[in-house]
C-alpha cells in the first residue's frame, strides 16, 4: 500500500483512514494500531517541519512482515536528516526542567522493532518496523 | 476527531486523537484554565507528542501558581492503557497526577 501525502498536518486524519483500511484488508493486529500511528505522525510531522526546502510530496508505504508491520516514509530534494540521530531526551527530568517538545522521535524509538535510515539522490527514506511482541 | 470541552464538574473532557493537528486548538482551550483542573481521558483514544506538550505546557503554569488546598496543576484521570504507555515512556507519570481507567 502506498499514498502520497501533502506537505500539511491535515493529511493526519487522512493517514489515520489509511492505517485503519490497510489493518483490516491486510489482517494486521489491530494491537499494533497506536504504535503505528504515533510512528508515523512523529517521523511525518519531523519532515514537514524541517525539510522546509521543498514542497514535494511525501510517500507513505506500509507491508505486512512476519508478526507484524513494516512503514516507510520517504521526502524527496531534501537535505539529510536522520531523525534517529535525534532521539534524546531526559524524561527522568523535573517539571522545572521540562519544555515541551523533543519527544517524538525518542517515543518511535521506543516502539519500533527496528529503524532504518537511507538517504541519496535528495531522497531522504526512514523505515521502521512493528512486531506483535 | 478531537473535541475538548467541559463537563457539567467544571472538568475538562478529551476525546478522540490529540495529534499535531490538534493541539493548537486544544492549546488555546487549555490557555483558558485559570487554576487547578481535572481532565477526564476516558475517551481519548490517542495522544502523540504535540499533545503531550499541550499538557506540559499547560501543567507547568498551573503548577506555578498557588496551589488551591489539595489540588494542584492537571490531574489526568480515566487514562486508558495505551495512552498510559505513553505517559510512562515520556515521564510523565512521574511529573502529573495520573489514574487509569
Amino acid at each position: 500500500m502506498k499514498v502520497e501525502l501533502r506537505r500539511s498536518f491535515d493529511e493526519i486524519a487522512r493517514v489515520v483512514g489509511v492505517t485503519e483500511a490497510y489493518f483490516l484488508s491486510a489482517g494486521v493486529d489491530p494491537n499494533l494500531r497506536t504504535a503505528v500511528d504515533l510512528c508515523i505522525e512523529e517521523l511525518f510531522v519531523n519532515m514537514v517541519s524541517y525539510n522546509r526546502e521543498t514542497d514535494s510530496n511525501i510517500d507513505l508505504e506500509m507491508n505486512v512482515i512476519e508478526g507484524g508491520i513494516e512503514v516507510s516514509l520517504t521526502d524527496y530534494d531534501v537535505e539529510r536528516f536522520d531523525p534517529t540521530e535525534r532521539g534524546e531526551a531526559d524524561v527522568d527530568a523535573p517539571l522545572e526542567n521540562r519544555t515541551p517538545g523533543g519527544l517524538g522521535v525518542y517515543l518511535v524509538l521506543k516502539m519500533v522493532d527496528s529503524i532504518h535510515y537511507e538517504y541519496h539522490d535528495r531522497q531522504s527514506k526512514i523505515t521502521f518496523q512493528i512486531k506483535v511482541s | 476527531m478531537f473535541v475538548i470541552d467541559f463537563d457539567e464538574k467544571g472538568h475538562v473532557v478529551m476525546s478522540g486523537r490529540l495529534d499535531a493537528a490538534q493541539a493548537a486548538r486544544a492549546q488555546e482551550f487549555m490557555d483558558h484554565i485559570a487554576g487547578a483542573c481535572k481532565i477526564d481521558m476516558s475517551d481519548l483514544e490517542y495522544i502523540s507528542s504535540a499533545g503531550l506538550g499541550v499538557l506540559l505546557k499547560t501543567h507547568k503554569r498551573l503548577m506555578a501558581l498557588p496551589a488551591q488546598g489539595d489540588e494542584h496543576g492537571l490531574q489526568l484521570v480515566n487514562v486508558n492503557h495505551h495512552i498510559h504507555d505513553i505517559f510512562r515512556y515520556s515521564g510523565f507519570d512521574k511529573l502529573f497526577n495520573i489514574s487509569a481507567i
